[in-house]
């Protein structure tokens, strides 16, 4: 049986780096044997914003209203791997990503409570988590500022996935001025690191 | 002083709408000049879309026009000195629809630019002289600190990156919310107003 990977793309631009990088792992993946599932969010129309409707949801028995939302959540479920790609802003994920984590990991699929009411995690059929994201500044700036789209994904994604899960954090610093030889070594790094996955 | 409150939350039937009213009831006692936006019920698209991204290195200042809905909030970021954000803590952070607003308002020309020449970028919020952040957290202080304090530390880097050189953030925050006790609810709405009377 293929090993299912997912992955979460959050570039509102279709020709952009982000996209690229996608392709590569995409690749990779299919390569190595998994069943590769791409989420473009931006072209679904994924919607960041939780509404007052999922608000309320969220602490009922049946959190999840958007249908959008329901598709992702059986994806993931089934999943081994899963990837994000995006491009930093504000030293953290785009909020269309952010609105991912909020509307798609709601109670029962992030976290599940065991019989003494404690959170447990939910997607412990994520073995694999890897995050790739370009930045615009140079990696002193993000040291400095924190980087916390990866805390977000290694830290607080490893709380749903437990901690047996394995990470693994690619970067690209100083996007805007690398030159088109180093943007094509990132990718078949990008490539390589997905095959061995 | 001048304060400018922004509201994240989709419902004011809720804790932090609670929060929202005792701010600003302390701003009030302490004299200050005060706006507010509400995210949500004016409808703010928080999905940095592809048009935006394509005029993210287009100065402000020089095509107002190019960003037409977010002419009201450039214009109170400039007014203020006193920036108070009162919103949910979800996923460890601020929510999408709140980092949507830092993603699309706190552009180039409006907090940051880019001066000719140079690859290193300029602060000009210098007006604000203060950052305050107002949230809950369903989880305790223990769990965050695992999950590495999202929200705190975009909020104490990097949008204070883009403020005055010397601007003071105030951290108000209440843990284990979902555990909480009436009294302790109360207690912390009191210390809201306490802390905004004395910003």
């Amino acid at each position: 049986m293929h090993m299912r990977a997912v992955v979460i793309v959050a570039n509102p631009n279709p020709t952009s780096f982000s996209h690229a990088i996608a392709a590569r792992v995409q690749l990779g993946l299919e390569s190595s044997g998994h069943q590769v599932t791409v989420h473009d969010l931006y072209a679904e129309g994924f919607r960041a914003a939780m509404t007052a409707e999922e608000r309320e949801a969220y602490h009922g028995n049946l959190p999840v209203v958007d249908p959008l939302v329901s598709e992702h959540i059986a994806d993931l479920q089934a999943a081994h791997t899963l990837v994000f790609v995006y491009p930093t802003w504000w030293s953290s994920v785009p909020a269309i990503l952010k609105g991912w984590f909020e509307r798609v990991m709601v109670p029962g699929v992030g976290f599940v409570f065991n019989e003494q009411n404690k959170v447990r995690p939910g997607l412990t059929n994520v073995q694999r988590l890897v995050g790739i994201t370009t930045y615009g500044s140079p990696w002193r700036y993000i040291k400095t500022i924190n980087d916390n789209g990866r805390r977000t994904i290694k830290r607080a994604l490893r709380l749903s996935t437990g901690w047996g899960t394995r990470s693994r954090w690619l970067p690209l610093y100083g996007m805007d001025t690398l030159s088109a030889a180093k943007r094509e070594r990132f990718l078949d790094k990008v490539e390589k690191v997905a095959r061995s996955l | 002083m001048k304060s400018y409150v922004v509201f994240c939350h989709p419902t004011h039937d809720s804790f932090i709408g609670s929060a929202l009213e005792r701010v600003l009831a302390g701003l009030e006692r302490a004299g200050h000049k005060v706006r507010v936006s509400d995210l949500y019920a004016e409808g703010f698209r928080p999905e940095l879309d592809e048009h935006d991204r394509k005029v993210h290195l287009v100065d402000h200042r020089q095509q107002p026009e190019l960003r037409p809905d977010i002419a009201r909030y450039v214009e109170n970021l400039r007014w203020c000195d006193t920036l108070i954000m009162v919103y949910p803590t979800w996923w460890a952070g601020q929510p999408a629809m709140l980092k949507g607003w830092f993603d699309r308002v706190w552009v180039m020309g409006v907090a940051w630019d880019l001066p000719e020449g140079t690859n290193r970028i300029r602060p000009l919020l210098r007006n604000i002289h203060s950052l305050v952040a107002v949230t809950s957290h369903g989880s305790s202080k223990w769990v965050n600190a695992i999950e590495g304090e999202t929200g705190k530390r975009t909020m104490t880097r990097a949008l204070r990156f883009a403020c005055n050189v010397r601007c003071r953030t105030h951290w108000i925050a209440f843990y284990t919310i979902d555990r909480a006790s009436h009294a302790a609810r109360v207690a912390f709405l009191d210390r809201v107003e306490r802390r905004m009377a004395k910003l």
